[in-house]
């Protein structure tokens, strides 16, 4: 599966305007589609994800709501049952506990619950990601536990073009999809520059399937699979090492739920090494899933044991030497590699 | 109050005891000799609103199938005095193909989109929803409204406190209505409510708040005339309390050893009560009496068999319905 | 040719200076009028830049140089 553009274009944006860019045009397509959370409105969202949307809709269609997350998701989802299609932000997805059971246990239910007959057709987006010492209660990542919940999508996009496309399909998906985003990734102009947080993206709305996985980078000799900001470490420590002929094949997830298993497993099956990168904690999580759907269909594909690159199961540290020692950094990548590769 | 209207809220008030008292039966009816919570044809929790049908018909004598209204984990008065179909429901409690959810929810857990109805298990979760249908009833400017019904208990939870201030804030047209039956399963209102009653609780939110006392019908539906008027009106939210009254245990298998006013809840009874008072206005004979309850069983009844008579669902489907398919548009 | 200007970001202290933070357009590309240029920041406060006219753009400082409010960033051929 390779990475999705439609038509070449040399209009840049950052993933934060990819991301309003791509609500706007839902907005402006659909009356039905609303925004609302903290600072959504005239702040433009806390990390840029709704910037101008107020200045264009106005708002009885941005709206600010109080520090209430059960109120308003589970607002959120009444207004989803009768037809409307709500875009709700939880400021960062480590604020999860105050709200969560609106998420799991009735967004991601209600479907399923009714038979079928009431549908929930909610995006709820939400910041994560550390590397800026906003310390334990601000820089988690959290797709693991939300994938684990059945009855919501889960997609985690790293790039613009991505963020534009996987915020479309969102939108226009029927089920409640949670849309992560890492903060490191939105090009914001008050955090460290990263150049791969700024790229190419169509004027025209698009979507990017849910549940497809990107190869962004081929290669032959060791199949790394990660998500959001550790995809663009990933290029990095890609690049670097094949100018000394390693050759890194990296998938970029893009969504959790679904999760394509397809492309992972036929990416393995090519180079029989295996690396997985998650900035999420290491132990009960996504990259433990990986392992198991690698070893559930055959382990023999593997000629090396696995290794998994993720925050140790330790709460995010603030000072930055502690922080960068737990955050799967470019020098870890290249040091799990490096091992698999010497097995 | 009109004569009509008396005793339609009668006739309703005994479909519900009628149709709990159904239920009651066949839920213990294979759990002998010794109660089994997984057994039978009915199995998992229980939780009957005998006792508390005033609430139920007094409000909802107010709603249309259009307004929505949300319930929680005891939710059968509700959803019968709103208009829920009542064989899709039972076929629900007894977990068959051709219930509300297929078989996937279960008793506290009803969604029947046609009446705009829902309930959840999760106390006072199940109110923000509320919210949401009613932000989308006024964005498309009608005049319907959300009633959210909750129990005392879930008065001292934060999502009650967040839906009462969202809901002022924004003026929803929301109606909360709380039941106050005196019990938090076993633990009484003096020992988890800080006030002495609910209804003052409007007041920390701006908004209008007033308790029914006596379990009263006809307070009920003075009081939610109002409420729901002020909503349609777009004057915003209220907030109800009805003192009410659980006739029996907080589960179905509750000894209620903890309760201390077992003595005086058969006299408590509001149907027998509101059944005097309508005798004596000369609205009700023994014979019209006589006909509302065979109405009532019979229908009941009806709805028994359609459940006991419907399809068991295949746990090879066991893994459908978690997303949805092919998007409505 | 057209001038394209830092934009007055912080107009209590319009000495202090600023970088634009990310060219969105190629130097040589060809843009519209109003298209967004570039994202500038000055202190906490970020801004952008659209294009006054169309145009040919000729890039005249580099992502994170050091500039005042006021000066030149680029020309529009």
């Amino acid at each position: 599966m390779t990475a999705t553009t439609s038509a070449p274009t040399t209009r840049r944006l950052t993933t934060a305007r990819a991301m309003s860019e791509g609500i706007a045009q839902e907005m402006g397509r659909d009356e039905g589609v609303f925004v609302m959370g903290e600072d959504v409105g005239a702040y433009g969202g806390i990390f840029g994800s709704t910037g101008g949307l107020l200045e264009k809709f106005g708002a009885t269609r941005v709206l600010d709501t109080p520090i209430s997350e059960t109120a308003f998701i589970g607002l959120g989802i009444g207004a989803a049952v009768e037809g409307m299609r709500p875009i709700v932000e939880l400021m960062f997805a480590d604020f999860f506990g105050v709200c969560m059971d609106q998420i799991y246990n009735h967004m991601a239910k209600i479907h399923f619950e009714s038979g079928g007959k009431v549908r929930v057709p909610m995006v709820l987006t939400t910041a994560v990601g550390g590397g800026y010492s906003d310390g334990a209660q601000h820089s988690q990542c959290l797709w693991g536990t939300f994938a684990h919940l059945p009855g919501m999508k889960v997609v985690v996009p790293s790039n613009p073009a991505d963020a534009k496309g996987l915020m479309i399909s969102a939108i226009r998906d029927d089920s409640p999809v949670v849309y992560m985003f890492h903060k490191g990734v939105m090009g914001l102009p008050w955090m460290a520059k990263n150049p791969r947080a700024t790229g190419p993206v169509p004027e025209e709305p698009y979507g990017v399937p849910i549940g497809e996985a990107a190869v962004v980078r081929e290669g032959a000799d060791v199949t790394v699979v990660t998500l959001s900001l550790s995809v663009h470490h990933t290029l990095d420590v890609a690049e670097e090492m094949s100018s000394r002929g390693v050759g890194v094949e990296v998938i970029d997830l893009r969504s959790l739920v679904p999760l394509d298993t397809a492309t992972v497993l036929n990416s393995v099956h090519k180079t029989g090494r295996l690396v997985i990168v998650d900035e999420d904690y290491q132990s009960f999580g996504l990259s433990g899933e990986i392992a198991a759907r690698v070893a559930e269909v055959d382990p023999r594909m593997l000629r090396a044991p696995l290794a998994r690159v993720a925050v140790p199961d330790v709460p995010i540290p603030y000072a930055r030497t502690l922080e960068q020692a737990v955050l799967p950094t470019r020098e870890r990548i290249t040091a799990a590699i490096d091992g698999v590769l010497s097995q | 109050m009109d004569s009509d209207i008396r005793v339609e809220l009668y006739r309703m008030m005994v479909l519900i005891r009628t149709y709990e008292e159904a239920i009651l039966r066949e839920y213990h009816a294979d759990k002998q000799p010794v109660f089994d919570i997984g057994a039978g044809l009915v199995p998992g929790e229980m939780h009957l609103s005998a006792g508390q049908e005033p609430v139920a018909a007094g409000v909802c004598a107010h709603l249309g199938s259009g307004d929505a209204v949300t319930a929680p984990h005891r939710p059968h008065h509700v959803a019968i005095a709103h208009g829920v179909n009542l064989d899709a429901m039972t076929a629900e409690i007894f977990g068959r193909e051709t219930g509300l959810g297929r078989g996937r929810g279960g008793h506290m857990h009803l969604f029947d989109p046609a009446a705009h109805f829902s309930c959840s298990g999760i106390i006072a979760e199940g109110m923000p929803a509320a919210l949401g249908q009613a932000f989308a009833f006024q964005r498309r400017g009608t005049d319907r409204v959300a009633v959210a019904f909750a129990g005392e208990g879930a008065a001292n939870q934060g999502a009650f406190h967040e839906s009462l201030n969202l809901a002022a804030l924004w003026k929803l047209p929301v109606v909360f209505v709380i039941e106050d039956n005196d019990w938090g399963i076993s633990v009484p209102r003096s020992a988890s409510t800080s006030v002495p009653s609910n209804g003052v609780r409007g007041a920390a939110y701006d908004i209008p708040g007033e308790r029914v006392p006596d379990n009263s019908v006809e307070g009920v539906h003075q009081a939610a005339g109002r409420a729901v008027a002020r909503a349609r009106a777009g004057q915003g939210p209220s907030l109800i309390e009805v003192h009410t009254l659980r006739l029996w245990g907080h589960f179905e298998g509750d000894p209620q050893a903890y309760r201390d006013d077992l003595d005086g809840v058969p006299g408590r009874d509001p149907i027998p009560t509101y059944e005097s008072t309508l005798t004596e206005a000369g609205l009700l004979d023994p014979e019209r009496i006589s006909k509302i309850h065979e109405d009532a069983s019979v229908r009941v009844e009806q709805a028994i068999s359609f459940a006991k008579d419907s399809p068991i669902p295949s746990g090879e489907q066991a893994r459908d319905h978690v997303f949805a398919q092919e998007a409505h548009r | 040719m057209t001038d394209v200007v830092f934009p007055l970001v912080d107009d209590e202290a319009p000495e202090s200076p600023g970088v634009v933070s990310t060219w969105f357009v190629e130097d040589g590309a060809q843009v519209r009028e109003g298209e967004l240029l570039a994202e500038v920041q000055v202190s906490k406060i970020a801004d952008e830049i659209l294009a006054p006219v169309s145009g040919t753009l000729r890039h005249k400082v580099a992502e994170g140089q050091v500039i005042t409010q006021g000066a030149v960033v680029a020309l529009l051929e």
